[in-house]
């Protein structure tokens, strides 16, 4: 099964640390929420274990292997980090279809995931005219080209309207329940509250608690507990 | 295979590619079709006769100008995945930096070689019609038509690389393209002009040797000197050319695997 580990991950930057012995899960089958105030390391962590980023010390694996050792990572890994991430000049059809011959992914899953993301009427028109939340939808789309089994997501809420963010709740859980596995930061804690079933709170590059979402609330609403965690600590 | 192809795609898609195209057939054409005038009429001392056989290797040499533009679309392939951030996109698609840096590479030579002889056949045929205003014609076997195609393939090969290379040291695209036009379009060859035992060892200079032209025009009289009677021969010049393809190339796999990418 693919369970996404940070172990002891330490990522510095000069004099800067920004993950600092990072030891923490998501299981398959399970949304895991990644939160932090800004600067707390979330996306350096992401990075780290998308082997984008090279680890001071320490590890981060998914499926017990780094990134870089994957064979076929697209098909395993689907990863929204970025939603800028596309060529503006080209069409939402093209630049899938870059990652998807680089990838060895059939050119008919274009359509299905663009469908998916409910971009199937703009896939012949330049990116550069998307909004946000078309970027956001294309980045989950371009995710899930390879129909992978991880998904690491980094602030996929951002830009989209409130029904965006509704109908990326039902489908993170749908994907959730036929057993993959969800890592997702995110800054929304109240919308979070509603989506995960498992929180990483780190806070200056360090874990600050990790648990079930009730463990870590304690029958608290998670802004509550997430302030006392953090602002508190 | 596959990594290929999404390069290939990558240049094909953009319509930047066929605008740099057109602008390096331009410059062929137009360089090959003046300079039959220029070196005529020139009222700067750098006259020959065009019925030399000198003067007619300078003009179809003309026709490896391309090159300049060439650089370019290697500059581009590299700098607009960190200009776009798709850089993450091929890195998550291919983890093993190397591979996909290489497959970049590879793509770059293979299409700089292609575009380099499209613009350098247009310009040749552009001096072949020059020359023949002047009732000057160069018979087809002639070894300008093996030669200066296959120097052009040669120019166009590395210059893509080193574009590449340039894209990944500096992430910059403006930047990039900015220092890699004004050091090619402008310090490269005022070095090689003014002094040419240090400019034949430089991009322009082995370029121009690779045309095997050993000429001297101008002099005390004239405000203007070529002279280029101490270049490489061809085959030390395509030596040096590789050799920069290769310590370009190896600079640009070294910083892609240090780097973190953004």
């Amino acid at each position: 099964m693919s369970t996404i580990e940070f172990k002891g991950l330490v990522k510095k930057y000069r004099d800067v640390t920004a993950v600092d012995d990072l030891w923490a899960e998501a299981k398959p089958g399970r949304i895991t929420g990644f939160l932090g105030p800004n600067g707390a390391g979330k996306s350096t962590a992401l990075r780290c274990l998308l082997g984008l980023a090279n680890p001071t010390s320490g590890e981060s694996l998914i499926g017990g292997r780094p990134y870089s050792g994957i064979a076929h990572p697209l098909q395993e890994v689907g990863a929204v980090l970025d939603s800028s991430g596309f060529n503006g000049s080209l069409t939402a059809r093209q630049n899938l279809k870059i990652i998807c011959a680089a990838s060895g992914i059939d050119y008919k899953r274009i359509n299905e995931v663009l469908e998916l993301v409910e971009l199937g009427n703009v896939k012949g028109k330049r990116t550069k005219g998307f909004s946000l939340g078309m970027r956001q939808r294309l980045s989950l789309a371009v995710a899930l080209l390879g129909d992978p089994q991880v998904m690491v997501l980094d602030e996929p809420a951002n830009g989209l309207d409130p029904l965006g963010i509704v109908w990326l709740r039902k489908f993170l859980r749908d994907l959730a329940d036929q057993g993959r596995t969800i890592l997702v930061s995110s800054h929304q804690l109240a919308e979070m509250q509603h989506t995960v079933d498992d929180v990483i709170i780190i806070n200056h590059g360090k874990l600050v608690v990790k648990g079930t979402i009730a463990e870590v609330t304690k029958g608290k609403s998670l802004e509550e507990a997430f302030m006392n965690l953090v602002v508190g600590a | 295979m596959k990594l290929l192809k999404s390069e290939f795609l990558k240049l094909v898609y953009q319509r930047r590619t066929y605008g740099l195209l057109l602008a390096a057939m331009a410059i062929d054409v137009l360089a090959t079709a003046a300079t039959p005038y220029v070196l005529s009429k020139s009222k700067l001392g750098i006259e020959m006769s065009l019925s030399t056989p000198t003067a007619v290797d300078a003009i179809y040499a003309k026709s490896l100008g391309g090159y300049l533009f060439v650089v370019i679309v290697g500059v581009f392939l590299m700098s607009s995945e960190f200009a776009h951030h798709t850089a993450i996109a091929t890195f998550l698609a291919t983890p093993k930096r190397i591979r996909a840096l290489g497959a970049k590479l590879i793509v770059a030579a293979m299409f700089g070689a292609v575009f380099n002889l499209v613009a350098s056949a247009v310009g040749l045929a552009s001096g072949a019609i020059a020359l023949s205003a002047y009732n000057i014609k160069v018979a087809p076997d002639s070894y300008i038509w093996v030669d200066y195609p296959a120097s052009a393939m040669l120019t166009g090969a590395v210059l893509a690389v080193i574009g590449v290379a340039i894209g990944t040291l500096i992430r910059n695209q403006n930047l990039a393209v900015s220092l890699t036009m004004v050091w090619l379009f402008l310090v490269d060859r005022l070095i090689a002009f003014i002094f040419p035992d240090w400019g034949k060892w430089l991009p322009t200079g082995l370029i121009t040797s690779l045309s095997d032209l050993h000429i001297k025009v101008g002099g005390a009289n004239s405000p203007i000197t070529i002279d280029t009677s101490s270049f490489l021969d061809p085959w030390p010049a395509a030596g040096m050319l590789l050799v920069y393809g290769i310590v370009f190339s190896m600079a640009a796999v070294l910083t892609t695997l240090r780097r973190d990418i953004d």
